[in-house]
């Protein structure tokens, strides 16, 4: 029986895994946390339909249990990769047929763009951090109360050279335009303001729910990159932006600000380069083989790519592609 | 913008057409980084002459590289130079070097 | 006696030459001297300070000890040409008084005495004299035989790069190749001729003797001097308007220099003693970062002095220029190098302008109140982790502050000098001290080197003592006002900013404080030596990834000392470091703010 190693047990890495086990595949699922699910298990609900992260999650799962020929591993990262051996940080080597990388993606370091204040001013919160708000049904402001003004800063470590993350994470606007929305349903009184260099609004639904964010949600967009952000002697953060579109500095205070994170490439990426003799791109994600016919495919013979490893994608492109690279290594494994 | 005494109401449209942009070219040729800009406001966010008077180093720049020349060099002139928008420029580009190669350009030296 | 032949025409040319335009010179950079400076001559030329300048003259222009700093060999090579020739000179005069007694002899009789010592039929030898001059001639050959050793391997001479030279400075090169190596033919010809000469004139001469037929020495003998006068000729003709220019100016500006005379914000007629005073050695070049870490090749000092001098500045390569200052700290002449930049800026640039920043007038954005004053700096603004921590040190010390500008204040117009708009910036300084002077402050403390600098040398601050906020945290710390917990085991490393190093000479205070919290390990470049990390205001003319590029470079040898913390004490430093290292990158005020006991 083939072995396949898929690193990662994100979206993709699940997905990937269980399509290789429905084609009679030995699969080992390797895992750097203690549980599978990657990132979304610390998100609340997904764009465009509100779908809960977890009933994805669940879902997955639920296609993996029990399956015979199948071993997760987790709390195990990988530290080197090849077509026939996976070596772990343990020292652990695991031989294999194939190799499907899903290690998906690192949240930006906010605190890097230290003018937005993030871990100095209490109330300054990272996207990541206000889904997790809203898993525990707590979001209100460090000393307890509810925000009546909140503001969501678009392209923190995207679309930065000052931060060396040059590409576009893709989802942001999208989670931009969703967390506002939420955020209304759960403080109608207050008033969202969305700071944006650019709405990017890709996907089917996407752009319906940025007009509904708009018209029935009454979000106010301002075209303006937060330059600064200050405390306040009410304990307020002042936040200062151009209003680009009537070309006046616009300053305000707000009682909450929501940083939407980019997407970053694993610093694991530069290893795989120097160690695998895969091909990364410029942006520090991976380059895949050929960027329309194969996708999936790494420069390297027998070793895959599956979701966010490669560039910024979505829920749904990441699930696609576990499916895709899943078909891949098995026509891989045939032709062998 | 530069107050000559009498008033004739300037067309409002930026006419590409019949501005000269002789200079506006040559300004991007020498630092082509400029195209760059994405129009963020970051510039003019942080701006600390844009902090205590009215200007405005994105609208000023667009309005040159359009050939919009009028009252430029006395808008960049409001400029202190600190590179504060410098250091906070998404798209990396040389703001000081800009506001300099604008006066440069459009100034008398 | 005659002290004349046709060969010493060349000479006699060109020594006369070079002393007509040198003389030239030297009058009118004199006479333009301004008052200040012609003042400051007279006091002091009757003092002390004269006889210093006597004695520095003899190290740097003779000796060179300044390059003896910077390489061994390079500073021997420089040495042997300077005091050897020197030495040659001034022996050469003694011999010719030991032979003829005190009585006047044209120069070309002093320079040629061999030949005319022939001529006149002088026979006898003073195997002494011979000897001496010929070891010194052997002592200047070898400096040559360096110089030409460096043309090929610079490498080997402590340099990995050398000066590229117009052509003024090669017709000068090669003529001074030259004048050596021909001396040494033309006095070994004549001692194969009419013997003489010590170990190295006389033993090649008998070489020749033996080897050459008597009709071929002949028909060498005045061609040889011929040629010897021709180089010198040559050499003479061309230094005035070449490099060599500084082996005589470097006199005067030493002098000058003793008696405090110092370049300006604006252009004078100082600068020219200065910028030609420059020999172009071309040890600047090399620890150019705009040189080592981008390739950047005609920017450095000795390029932008050289097209001052002939006129040729032009923008680009002016404003080129990080000003990180590490090129002045090893300048051999001790050429104030960025002064001369800055004020070769201010006269391509600045335009009195009585209308502008008039908006100034009446802002007043600060808050609180107290006896220190606090000028976080506009970079600091964009650092709040720093504005923060300043807080905590305040709060923590019990001092009362007034913050000057918290909600944006106004430049402190260092970055409007450095780009040579100084008559702007006078504007800023006006506004900052009528600000501070408002306030009633006893202290003024900034978080940012840039600031720094300008107000302790550009604003009139009497009274009001102006500290960088590494200076007043540990003084805060010896008066026992913040207590410190040292963590055993935490490792820091500390980037020196250039304006506060180098620029304020503070390289201790920062370094106290660290070793307060913790353990500081030192990267391979500190103190005068430290890098600059590239995104200095006074540069813009390098782009946002050669900035970047620097940076990676400077992060790299920080991460290297392998400290868990990068310490920096200037905003603009820890923005770029950030981009280029791995480690976390702090602001000095946030290390001790997390460890206030």
């Amino acid at each position: 029986m083939k072995h396949v190693i898929v690193i990662g047990g994100g979206v993709a890495g699940m997905q990937c895994a269980s399509e290789l086990l429905k084609e009679g595949v030995k699969v080992t699922l390797l895992e750097k946390e203690q549980n599978t699910g990657g990132k979304l298990r610390n998100w609340y609900k997904l764009f465009p339909t509100y779908t809960p992260a977890e009933e994805v999650l669940s879902a997955l799962r639920h296609k993996l249990t029990g399956a015979k020929n199948l071993t997760i591993k987790t709390g195990s990262e990988a530290t080197a990769i090849t077509p026939k051996k996976v070596t772990l940080s343990s020292g652990e080597e695991l031989d294999c047929d194939a190799a499907v990388i899903a290690t998906g993606f690192t949240l930006f370091d906010a605190r890097i763009k230290e003018e937005y204040g993030y871990g100095i001013y209490d109330n300054v919160i990272t996207s990541a951090d206000l889904e997790q708000m809203f898993t525990r049904g707590e979001v209100r402001l460090k000393n307890g109360g509810k925000p009546k003004r909140i503001a969501i800063l678009h392209c923190v470590g995207s679309r930065d050279e000052k931060v060396c993350q040059r590409h576009c994470s893709k989802v942001c606007c999208v989670t931009g335009v969703k967390q506002a929305i939420e955020l209304k349903h759960l403080f109608p009184e207050a008033t969202v303001f969305n700071f944006y260099m650019d709405i990017r609004m890709f996907g089917p639904g996407y752009e319906e729910m940025y007009r509904e964010a708009q018209t029935q949600y009454n979000v106010h967009f301002v075209r303006g990159r937060i330059s600064e952000v200050s405390p306040t002697f009410d304990d307020k953060l002042q936040i200062k932006a151009e209003d680009t579109l009537t070309g006046r500095p616009l300053k305000m205070g707000v009682d909450m600000l929501v940083l939407l994170v980019g997407m970053k490439a694993n610093d694991l990426n530069s290893d795989l380069v120097e160690k695998s003799f895969l091909k990364q791109q410029p942006s520090g994600f991976m380059q895949p083989r050929n960027s329309f016919l194969g996708n999936v495919e790494s420069n390297v013979g027998g070793i895959f790519y599956a979701g966010a490893v490669t560039a910024p994608k979505n829920v749904g492109e990441s699930l696609n592609e576990g499916t895709a690279a899943a078909r891949a290594a098995i026509e891989w494994l045939a032709r062998k | 913008m530069v107050n000559f005494g009498f008033s004739i109401s300037r067309p409002r449209a930026i006419d590409i057409d019949r501005n000269n942009l002789r200079k506006s070219n040559e300004i991007i040729g020498e630092m082509p980084e400029l195209q760059a800009c994405i129009g963020c406001g970051s510039c003019t966010a942080s701006c600390t002459a844009g902090n205590l008077t009215e200007f405005n180093f994105r609208k000023v720049h667009t309005l040159v590289r359009r050939g919009e020349y009028q009252g430029a060099y006395e808008e960049m002139n409001k400029c202190m130079l600190c590179g504060k928008c410098r250091l906070v420029c998404p798209r990396g580009i040389n703001t000081r070097g800009i506001v300099m190669l604008i006066k440069r350009k459009l100034g008398d030296f | 006696m005659t002290f004349f032949a046709q060969f010493c025409i060349p000479f006699i040319i060109g020594a006369a030459i070079l002393f007509i335009v040198i003389a030239f010179k030297y009058i009118s950079w004199l006479k333009n001297l301004p008052r200040r400076d012609l003042k400051l001559v007279a006091v002091n030329i009757f003092s002390f300070k004269s006889i210093k300048a006597i004695w520095e003259v003899i190290c740097e222009s003779l000796l060179h000890r300044r390059i003896f700093r910077v390489n061994r060999m390079l500073g021997y090579m420089h040495m042997s040409l300077a005091f050897g020739w020197f030495l040659l000179i001034a022996v050469g005069w003694i011999e010719t008084v030991a032979y003829l007694g005190f009585k006047w002899v044209p120069l070309q009789g002093h320079v040629f005495f061999k030949y005319f010592a022939v001529l006149n039929g002088i026979s006898e030898h003073k195997p002494l004299f011979d000897f001496v001059m010929d070891l010194l001639l052997l002592f200047v050959l070898s400096g040559v035989g360096l110089a030409w050793f460096k043309r090929m391997r610079s490498r080997a001479l402590g340099m990995k790069r050398t000066t590229k030279h117009v052509a003024f400075d090669r017709m000068a090169l090669s003529a001074l190749w030259f004048i050596f190596p021909l001396r040494l033919l033309a006095e070994s010809c004549t001692t194969a001729i009419y013997g003489g000469g010590s170990f190295l004139t006389g033993g090649i001469g008998t070489l020749l003797a033996k080897t050459l037929s008597a009709h071929t020495l002949d028909m060498m003998y005045e061609p040889l001097w011929w040629m010897y006068s021709f180089a010198l000729g040559t050499f003479f003709l061309a230094m005035p308007f070449s490099r060599y220019m500084h082996i005589f100016t470097e006199i005067p500006l030493i002098f000058l220099r003793n008696y405090r005379l110092r370049p300006e914000a604006k252009e004078k007629s100082y600068d020219n003693f200065e910028v030609e005073a420059c020999s172009r050695c071309g040890i600047c070049i090399d620890p150019c970062q705009l040189q080592s870490q981008l390739g950047i090749n005609e920017v450095q000092s000795v390029y932008f002095l050289r097209d001052r001098r002939y006129n040729m500045l032009q923008q680009k390569i002016a404003n080129n220029c990080l000003m990180c200052g590490r090129c002045e700290q090893i300048c051999p002449v001790g050429i104030n190098l960025n002064t001369l930049r800055l004020n070769s800026r201010t006269s391509m640039r600045n335009i009195p302008n009585e209308g502008r920043y008039s908006y100034l007038k009446g802002v007043d954005r600060s808050s609180g109140a107290g006896k220190v004053g606090y000028f976080a700096g506009c970079m600091t603004l964009l650092t709040p982790n720093t504005l923060s921590a300043m807080q905590k040190i305040f709060t923590a010390a019990r001092e009362d502050v007034w913050w000057a500008d918290k909600d944006g204040g106004v430049c402190c117009g260092r970055p409007l000098k450095l780009s040579g708009e100084s008559d702007s910036a006078q504007k800023m300084i006006d506004y900052n001290t009528d600000l501070f002077r408002k306030h009633n402050i006893s202290t003024l403390v900034t978080s940012c080197p840039i600031c720094l600098k300008v107000f302790r040398e550009e604003y009139k601050l009497d009274g009001i003592e102006v500290l960088h906020h590494s200076e007043y945290i540990l003084r805060l710390m010896k008066n026992g006002k913040l207590k410190v917990k040292y963590t055993v085991g935490s490792t820091y490393t500390y980037h020196d900013p250039c304006e506060l190093g180098r620029g304020c000479g503070i390289y201790d205070e920062p370094r106290a404080v660290i070793e307060a919290v913790g353990e500081l390990l030192e990267p391979k470049h500190n103190r005068k030596d430290a890098f600059c990390c590239g995104s200095s205001v006074a540069n813009t003319a390098i782009n946002d990834s050669q900035q970047l590029t620097i940076a990676t470079k400077v992060g790299e040898e920080l991460d290297q000392t392998g400290a868990q913390k990068i310490v920096t004490s200037c905003p603009l430093c820890k923005k770029a470091i950030k981009r280029g290292a791995k480690a976390q990158v702090v602001d000095l005020s946030e290390i001790i703010a997390e460890n206030i006991k």
